[in-house]
């Protein structure tokens, strides 16, 4: 045994015992896999801000009421590199192990999907904060519940709109990462476009981990399209935004999605982010009352703000939705009983500081009236739906 | 999931309309510069399977570490990511050269499973080092005035793409004139053909090896300065890299520049006509399946030397 590892092992041992020395206290126990670490950390970090913020006004109010008493709230958090298979295995470990009470999923539709077996197998109630996709919802699972509305909801919404906004508008083309939640947002736009008399001009997949896409574009701009979609994670979207640039490929409405609601985009892009649609699930403009312990949206932002000095997108809110949702339903089944939550989760609908949340048939949240957006000035422009319209739709050429 | 049908113009139609030349030309312009890029990230990988024996797995996170260093220089004291190869050359120089002194030398002797391990291990603690460094973010070089953009009849060029193949086309002529010309390129080729000749003759060996690996660095180095003005930089792109230069180095043969040079070239070609004749989600394939067949018809690579298979 090297001195390296002696010294690890005291440590570990000394933690170990300082643990045992605290007196047992009645937690609520949530464990949470995240993608810390790897690809997806940037996604991952800010499902824990979500979480921790949240966590943290609960604790400060006492607690969660539970029948009569207030019980304190207590993350596990397992890093799981961004691998979905770990994720699987430590959504085992959290349950069997750690004993945790529920689960929030870990990030995306893929790695949700994943997991949600595991949930299901014990019995346990698993909420995700940034699943979208219906194919993670269709499995007849009843544990498993989702905060964000489906990719359909979004393409619907996006479509209504564009038919108002840019009548000009009749030729698609739409290039998706091949991938579970990029490619669900792009089949649902599709047969959405297709319903609603729009002509599919291009439709093509991009492998992941793809670098260049300058042959794909150079394919799609001979295409003429009038409105190019593009779905993707935000380091793709970069990526494709750039080579659309350098190739001048273009078209009177460029929408991407999901990663221009982030400002990473902008932030990795500078001016050429100018001009981008998409749709996002939650803006911190939104203003509803609730009547969880935010109270409302404006002093949801401002407690985010003043813990971490930045404004919150839809990841970060969409988290801290799940953590609310889960308290208003242990208040109101007043028991943290897994059968007995669940039942409350399946059955009611939520005021919440993020908008009225109800769980459909298949767990997935089903309100509707997603936020839709242009980059204008580097600058992120509601400009639907009418009640938090902050501009107008600018057509590209 | 449905597959997009109607409303989609049949591939083979493409073929026969007018804008198929240009399309064809567009394609065969966007391989050679990508093709360019890859040259460059595959050089030192080359020189260094080649001279060493070692399958250098640090390669591709070496390639990054050059992005960052030329990212910074550009966004704190804004010197241009094209003229970051000056000093990103020599720094990557004194790395991979310590390094090969420092810990390479010690196993390079032994078999080629070793070499592997170590640099496996060496790249994990470089990327994780990156990532805790730098995020996993992705950043880009945005210049003040962009490069323009050429439109040749309808074959678009960026100009920027141009340049960065140029300097890599410029960086391998160096590396030709290296090898070729001056007394340790004679002894880095001297100990490639025959090492044991090599040391007879009175050449330092381990002292070459140490050089050897300095230059693969620099021009791993040199190659992320360029590839930081096309693509966007992050330290998960490390193995997109190392796996590129790995097809190269099969592809166009190892043991000469170029091997290096016609697999470089020929990957960025056939990707390109791979997106056009397969599509996007295949032309990764394309590349793999044109691999196995030339290593099925031509084992030592397009441009390979017997004995470096």
């Amino acid at each position: 045994m090297t001195k390296m590892t002696r010294l690890l092992l005291a440590a570990t041992l000394g933690a170990a015992w300082v643990a045992l020395q605290q007196p047992a206290l009645a937690q609520i126990k949530i464990g949470a896999p995240l993608p810390l670490t790897g690809a997806l950390a940037p996604e991952g970090l800010k499902q824990r801000e979500g979480y921790d913020l949240w966590a943290e006004e609960v604790n400060k109010a006492g607690g969660i009421k539970v029948g009569n008493a207030r019980q304190k709230v207590e993350f596990v958090y397992y890093d799981y590199q961004s691998g979905t298979p770990r994720a699987v295995q430590l959504t085992e470990k959290l349950i069997s192990e750690d004993k945790v009470n529920f689960i929030f999923a870990p990030f995306g539709s893929g790695a949700t999907k994943a997991t949600s077996n595991v949930s299901e197998k014990y019995k346990i109630p698993n909420i995700s904060s940034t699943g979208s996709s219906e194919q993670v919802y269709d499995q007849g699972f009843k544990y498993l519940f989702g905060t964000l509305n489906s990719n359909a909801v979004v393409s619907k919404a996006l479509i209504a709109y564009l038919k108002g906004a840019a009548p000009t508008v009749k030729k698609v083309a739409i290039y998706s990462r091949n991938d579970l939640f990029p490619l669900a947002l792009a089949t649902s736009l599709d047969e959405a476009a297709k319903a609603n008399g729009y002509t599919i001009v291009y439709f093509e997949k991009y492998p992941l981990n793809a670098a260049d896409h300058s042959a794909a574009l150079s394919d799609l701009r001979a295409r003429g399209a009038d409105w190019i979609y593009v779905t993707g994670y935000t380091d793709d979207l970069i990526r494709i935004r750039k080579q659309m640039v350098d190739l001048k490929v273009t078209a009177p409405v460029v929408t991407m999605l999901a990663g221009p609601a982030y400002p990473d985009f902008v932030d990795g892009l500078g001016d050429v982010a100018n001009g981008v649609t998409s749709v996002t699930w939650w803006h911190p403009e939104l203003r509803f009352k609730s009547s969880d312990i935010f109270a409302n949206t404006e002093n949801y932002v401002k407690l985010f703000q003043a813990k971490y000095n930045k404004l919150p997108d839809y990841a970060q809110a969409s988290s801290s939705a799940a953590g609310i949702v889960l308290q208003m339903a242990i208040e109101k089944a007043g028991s943290i009983d897994p059968e007995k939550v669940r039942d409350v989760l399946a059955s009611t609908e939520f005021d919440t500081f993020y908008g009225p949340i109800k769980f459909g048939p298949t767990g997935q949240n089903v309100t509707a009236d997603n936020p839709i957006f242009q980059i204008q000035d580097k600058k992120i422009v509601i400009t639907a739906p009418e009640g938090v319209k902050r501009g107008t739709l600018q057509l590209l050429k | 999931m449905a597959e997009p049908s109607d409303g989609l113009r049949p591939r083979f139609l493409l073929w026969l309309s007018v804008r198929f030349m240009t399309l064809l030309l567009q394609n065969l312009v966007n391989g050679l510069l990508l093709g360019g890029l890859y040259v460059c990230i595959a050089i030192g990988f080359s020189l260094i399977w080649g001279v060493l024996n070692i399958i250098n797995l640090l390669h591709g996170s070496i390639i990054v570490l050059g992005s960052y260093i030329a990212y910074y220089a550009f966004t704190m004291f804004g010197i241009s990511p094209f003229l970051a190869p000056l000093f990103v050359i020599p720094m990557m120089f004194a790395f991979g050269y310590g390094l090969q002194l420092a810990v390479l030398n010690r196993v390079v002797d032994k078999p080629v499973l070793i070499t592997l391990t170590l640099t496996f291990g060496l790249d994990l603690i470089l990327n994780n080092f990156m990532l805790a460094a730098f995020t996993a973010n992705f950043r880009r070089v945005v210049f003040k005035d962009p490069f323009e953009t050429l439109d040749l009849y309808g074959v678009i060029i960026p100009v920027d793409r141009v340049v960065a193949m140029a300097l890599a086309l410029v960086l391998t002529l160096a590396f030709y004139l290296l090898l070729n010309s001056s007394r340790i390129g004679r002894a880095i080729v001297a100990v490639r053909n025959d090492r044991d000749a090599a040391v007879l003759m009175g050449v330092n060996v381990k002292q070459i090896y140490a050089v050897t690996f300095g230059v693969g660095a620099a021009f791993a180095g040199a190659a992320g300065c360029l590839l930081s003005v096309v693509f966007p930089i992050s330290p998960m792109s490390s193995g997109l890299y190392l796996g590129k230069a790995f097809v190269i180095c099969v592809l166009g043969g190892l043991g000469s520049i170029g091997g290096a040079l016609i697999g470089g070239l020929a990957l960025g070609v056939i990707e390109s006509m791979g997106v056009m004749l397969a599509g996007p989600e295949h032309s990764v394939l394309t590349g793999f399946l044109v691999l196995l067949a030339v290593l099925a018809i031509k084992p030592t690579g397009l441009a390979g030397k017997r004995g470096y298979e």
